[in-house]
């Protein structure tokens, strides 16, 4: 009985994203548009891109893109994070700066940051790298700052130095609300990378769905936003998977991410 | 003690933006980067304050802002309702949650061209992507707030007669304020994000389009004048909100 809920559970956000395109079909078909193809058109058209090697390139040069950036963004992030957390007076260093920048949309820099470094590679990763790095810091100074007082005296008792406790308290500490920050700046490096693309058409997957879209090839246009969706939940749902592992002794804050644009 | 720490914290925070400034500047007059690509920071603020003052980008930074608030609220009514329907009721809960679960990580961008073909190229297309991007923060940390109302709270308000019905407005919304300003907080700054990609992704005005046709025409300066504005423009809304919370949170204890 108990395995029969824990299947449905399992099974319910399969059973969504079929409710999701089973209404995207009707929809389809009432509407009957030439714009709006349906669902079973727009599936059928995604073994075609992903079957083609140059597009399967250019998907793949966006995760790699993707993949440095986010990788750059957390190192640097969780650091800066983690100081601000515990020292009054980074914190309101780097804070107002911080809230400048927040508001800012991070691919609305791709023009000017085109006009230094080119539309190339170097151009689309500093981007997504800007993107993921708010986030990331903003929940790991909340992290770091919510560690208790008590247990970082215990360190300092017991002769840890100032780095040590950072490493073997305030880090571990904060991981849960870390990995949270990192969640959300995964699902904000995908969303950067398509806007950027499609900002800079050069390459990548915004770049075919931006496009298809000028071009009037519908099929593809729909074909591409489920792969780039599929993209999104995949990803979240494998480092979910990662962050069960991880801190399996914490509870999960928020077990839906926050996405960003 | 507690004045001048704040204005010693306001002094240490004005630094970073300083010394940003001074970089730019000396970038530009020790000639390590041309003016064509960056401009003196004193000229852009120059044109900055020009700018503002004409009625054509006055015109601009309404478009940007009567999309930004529609969808705003749009976004904050249906996460708000639909956030406190999934606490309250396991149907709706069982429905919402697994749909939020796909949607809320679904990167809604790429969604912009479906939106594009099926609403056409005004405002509606915009305001609906601002809309798909703002709601899930605020509908998820109303449906956190709103589950996490303690219980004892709910039974003193049933044992002193309140009317089940009225319990989800006297006692669950209210408990729930806290949690739903900060879900605001974050949907308006992804709000004011999405607004301006949008608008420079197709469109015929607005602060993100003013962007777009000033790199098109490589002119250096306008490309930082809306990237500044949409900057101030964030920070007055975040000021405003935070004036809201503190007028709604007044009896509550500090956080």
């Amino acid at each position: 009985m108990m395995s029969g809920r824990a299947l449905l559970g399992r099974l319910a956000p399969w059973l969504a994203c079929l409710g999701l395109l089973g209404v995207w079909q009707i929809a389809a078909l009432i509407l009957d548009t030439e714009s709006f193809p349906t669902a079973w058109q727009a599936v059928r058209a995604i073994p075609s891109i992903l079957g083609d090697k140059e597009s399967l390139i250019n998907i793949l040069a966006s995760l790699r893109r993707m993949a440095i950036g986010f990788g750059v963004g957390v190192m640097m992030s969780i650091p800066l994070g983690l100081m601000m957390g515990r020292s009054r007076g980074v914190a309101s260093f780097f804070n107002p700066l911080l809230m400048v920048i927040y508001p800012v949309p991070k691919a609305a820099l791709m023009p000017i940051i085109m006009l230094w470094l080119g539309v190339g590679d170097v151009a689309k990763t500093l981007v997504i790298f800007l993107g993921v790095s708010l986030p990331v810091i903003y929940h790991s100074f909340q992290g770091a700052k919510a560690v208790e007082e008590k247990m970082l005296w215990s360190g300092a008792a017991m002769g840890l130095s100032a780095a040590q406790r950072m490493i073997r308290i305030v880090l571990p500490a904060a991981l849960p609300e870390i990995l949270t920050g990192c969640r959300t700046g995964l699902v904000l490096a995908l969303i950067t990378m398509i806007t950027s693309e499609m900002i800079a058409r050069q390459s990548g997957a915004g770049n075919i769905l931006f496009n298809a879209l000028d071009m009037g090839q519908y099929d593809t246009v729909y074909a591409m936003i489920i792969i780039v969706g599929a993209m999104g939940i995949g990803l979240d749902a494998a480092f979910e998977n990662l962050r069960g592992r991880l801190v399996k002794w914490s509870e999960p804050g928020f077990d839906i991410p926050l996405s960003f644009a | 003690m507690n004045v001048r720490a704040v204005t010693s914290d306001v002094l240490l925070g004005i630094v970073p933006i300083a010394l940003l400034i001074a970089l730019w500047q000396a970038l530009v007059s020790f000639g390590y980067a041309p003016a064509t690509l960056l401009p003196p920071p004193g000229l852009v603020f120059m044109r900055l304050v020009h700018q503002l003052s004409t009625s054509e980008y006055q015109q601009e930074i309404a478009a940007t802002l009567f999309r930004l608030f529609s969808g705003f609220s749009i976004a904050v009514i249906l996460g708000v309702a639909i956030g406190l329907a999934a606490a309250t009721h396991p149907a709706v809960n069982a429905v919402v949650r697994p749909l939020v679960r796909v949607l809320a990580p679904l990167p809604k961008v790429a969604l912009y061209p479906a939106l594009l073909l099926l609403v056409g190229f005004g405002h509606e297309s915009k305001i609906l992507l601002v809309v798909a991007d703002a709601l899930f923060p605020i509908l998820l940390s109303t449906y956190y707030g709103a589950s996490m109302v303690e219980q004892k709270l709910i039974w003193s308000a049933m044992a002193a007669g309140t009317p089940r019905r009225q319990i989800l407005f006297k006692v669950v919304l209210p408990a729930a304020v806290p949690s739903i300003l900060t879900g605001c907080r974050i949907g308006l700054v992804i709000s004011c994000i999405v607004v301006f990609l949008a608008e420079m992704i197709t469109s015929t005005d607005g602060l993100g389009h003013v962007l777009v046709t000033a790199a098109r025409t490589f002119q250096a300066v306008d490309m930082f004048v809306p990237l500044i504005t949409i900057s101030l423009l964030g920070l007055i809304l975040n000021g405003l909100l935070e004036g809201l919370r503190t007028y709604l949170l007044r009896g509550f204890p500090e956080v």
